[in-house]
């Protein structure tokens, strides 16, 4: 049974709860919708970058201009790039423990596992950075100092992130 | 005309928790009565060291630690337009009403108050410092503080004298000025519970000691009043720059057994310094409003201070003994009081402080003041332009260029990030259980 509960223009969220096996496993994917305009853009900043880079660099000499233009285009390209992230899910397998998945548009996946046992509380942060404000899902765990994030690369937005947390919530009682 | 309209108040100021001032403790206390009144709250400040971030403080006051380095003497560094993205990020997920900034000193305040009004929020100031005219510092904050004058919805000062100061500098009407003292948290300043003998006077001094605060004239006082009164002593707290001068008066005069220093006195042990002695002794050589005095006075002990700033317009004058800044002068006032010292109560002293100090009145009065700002109307940037080019020849075009600046900016933030996609922060209701410990009710934004 999968249900599509939210999206905006740049995540999708979907919910699939499968009864295959005797015990119901919880899947909560995040999925980046493909924009062609973003990847444009990605390239076109990276193509800017390039150019004015070996322009500078070959043809005309070094100097703070020509540094300063160069930091220019690397900032453009850097704010421009698209992450090659396809999808980012979290598969809760109740009473066993929580397996956060990365899947790349290349095919790559990278998987992390936190034994059940681990994991002392899930929490919604609200982080601060210098020019924004933003939502994020980590999990505490035991006899660590860090807290783990659930959705390392994407930034959803929190209505996508409240079933997700109650879910763990649920699962790590 | 709805009077029992609830507001949402932005505190922007580069100083706060945990800093301990008159400043910091007057933005904490006014947000937790401004709470208790049932409005909501929502404090700026910049970070400080590794506390950054989101922090809540006591009954659910949320504090946002923007991770701007402080760059001189606690101030976060004047970018103009780099604090334009995260202001407008936490007025909108907040949802803000109105803008409350605090201290003409503080860079943060008037980069805050000149984003808000660029996107058509009404803003306060208030000021709780009294500046100069004359030296190259004070004419630069003065033109800063024109600035943020110049389109103002009300602007709040701590005491008359203060009132007169701030509009005489930064050309604002007396009008949209209100005068709103500060208090003092009388539950907190109580009086010792048996009174001391008055066989030996203390003479308690507590004060950050550096020139403004006129450490010098403790050099001057102190041997003077030590050769007059054999049965007086001194109590010194606090720590600075003068401190070495006071040493230096000590070792002079040999008042090692009659004067004690007892270095920085953190914030929670002020009281029981205080309750150690008779009379409290401020030298300030200026101040718009001294709460120093008050705590004094809430803690039973009578007040020998300086006649300056705001300083005579705070206690009664059976509280208060005046005396110029001048050191003959003063140990005249000192004497005075210590005539006057057997008939003082302390209990009579602090339930009279109580009914004429308190918090909760300071939160009406500034309730008042959000209610009279949200009454005005709204403009648009044409209208509001030609307040700017009033303020000089040359500084008033450079204020309006730097508003247009800041209006096209955020048009183009609004573009890149439109006000839709950044979401509301659902309220956080704090849910008392009596046996177990407070628990936080996550109430979920509507879509």
């Amino acid at each position: 049974m999968s249900r599509g509960l939210a999206s905006n223009s740049k995540y999708s969220y979907n919910h699939l709860n499968g009864k295959g096996a005797s015990e119901a496993i919880d899947v909560h994917d995040i999925t980046v919708k493909k924009s062609r305009l973003r990847i444009f853009l990605s390239y076109f900043g990276a193509a800017v970058f390039l150019t004015a880079t070996f322009y500078l660099v070959v043809l005309k000499e070094l100097c703070i201009s020509s540094i300063w233009c160069i930091l220019v285009c690397f900032s453009l390209a850097k704010v421009l790039h698209h992450k090659p992230i396809k999808k980012e899910s979290v598969v809760i397998l109740p009473a066993f423990g929580v397996q956060l998945e990365t899947h790349y548009w290349s095919g790559r996946v990278i998987r992390r596992f936190v034994p059940i046992s681990k994991i002392l509380k899930p929490v919604l942060n609200e982080c601060v950075t210098p020019v924004t404000c933003h939502w994020s899902l980590a999990l505490i765990l035991r006899d660590e100092d860090e807290l783990m994030l659930v959705f390392q690369k994407l930034q959803p937005p929190v209505r996508m992130l409240v079933p997700v947390w109650k879910a763990l919530c649920a699962a790590s009682h | 005309m709805d009077q029992q309209r609830k507001h949402r108040i932005l505190m922007v100021s580069d100083f706060f928790y945990p800093n301990f001032g008159g400043v910091e403790s007057h933005i904490y206390y006014l947000s937790q009565c401004l709470l208790k009144l049932g409005h909501k709250v929502v404090v700026m400040t910049h970070a400080y060291g590794n506390r950054s971030g989101v922090r809540y403080v006591t009954n659910g006051l949320k504090v946002y630690y923007v991770p701007w380095r402080p760059f001189l003497m606690q101030n976060a560094l004047p970018t103009f337009y780099g604090t334009l993205p995260i202001t407008r990020t936490i007025l909108v997920r907040e949802k803000i009403s109105i803008v409350h900034g605090h201290q003409a000193f503080s860079t943060l305040c008037h980069e805050a108050l000149m984003h808000a009004r660029t996107m058509g929020y009404k803003i306060i100031f208030t000021d709780h410092s009294l500046y100069g005219f004359a030296d190259v510092g004070s004419i630069h904050m003065n033109k800063v503080l024109q600035f943020t004058l110049a389109d103002i919805s009300q602007a709040i000062c701590v005491s008359h004298t203060s009132k007169e100061n701030t509009v005489l500098r930064s050309g604002i009407t007396p009008e949209r000025v209100f005068v709103i003292p500060n208090a003092v948290d009388t539950a907190m300043f109580s009086p010792a519970p048996n009174r001391l003998s008055c066989d030996e006077i203390v003479i308690i001094v507590v004060s950050r000691l550096v020139y403004r605060k006129g450490a010098d004239l403790l050099v001057e006082v102190i041997p003077e009043v030590c050769r007059l009164f054999p049965n007086v002593c001194f109590v010194v707290g606090g720590d600075g720059p003068k401190r070495v001068r006071l040493e230096e008066m000590r070792e002079k005069y040999s008042l090692q057994d009659r004067v004690e220093m007892l270095g920085a006195v953190p914030h929670s042990q002020v009281r029981s310094v205080l309750i150690s002695g008779h009379i409290f002794l401020n030298s300030s050589l200026t101040e718009a409003f001294c709460i120093a005095i008050l705590e004094a006075a809430s803690c039973g002990l009578l007040t020998v201070s300086t006649r300056v700033g705001g300083v005579p317009e705070v206690l009664p004058d059976d509280m208060i003994v005046l005396a110029e800044p001048d050191p003959g002068d003063m140990v005249h006032a000192i004497g005075k009081a210590i005539h006057m010292l057997p008939n003082i109560n302390p209990h009579v002293m602090h339930s009279r402080m109580k009914k004429l100090y308190s918090w909760h009145d300071v939160a009406k009065r500034t309730e008042t003041v959000y209610n009279c700002a949200l009454q005005s109307s709204d403009e648009n940037l044409l209208q509001r332009l030609p307040r700017y080019l009033k303020c000089g020849a040359w500084a008033g075009k450079l204020f309006g260029l730097v508003m247009i600046v800041n209006f096209l900016l955020w048009r183009l933030l609004e573009l890149w990030q439109p006000a839709e996609s950044i979401e509301e922060v659902p309220d956080l209701v704090l849910v008392q259980n009596e046996h177990e410990e407070p628990m936080q009710d996550f109430v979920e934004a509507r879509d």
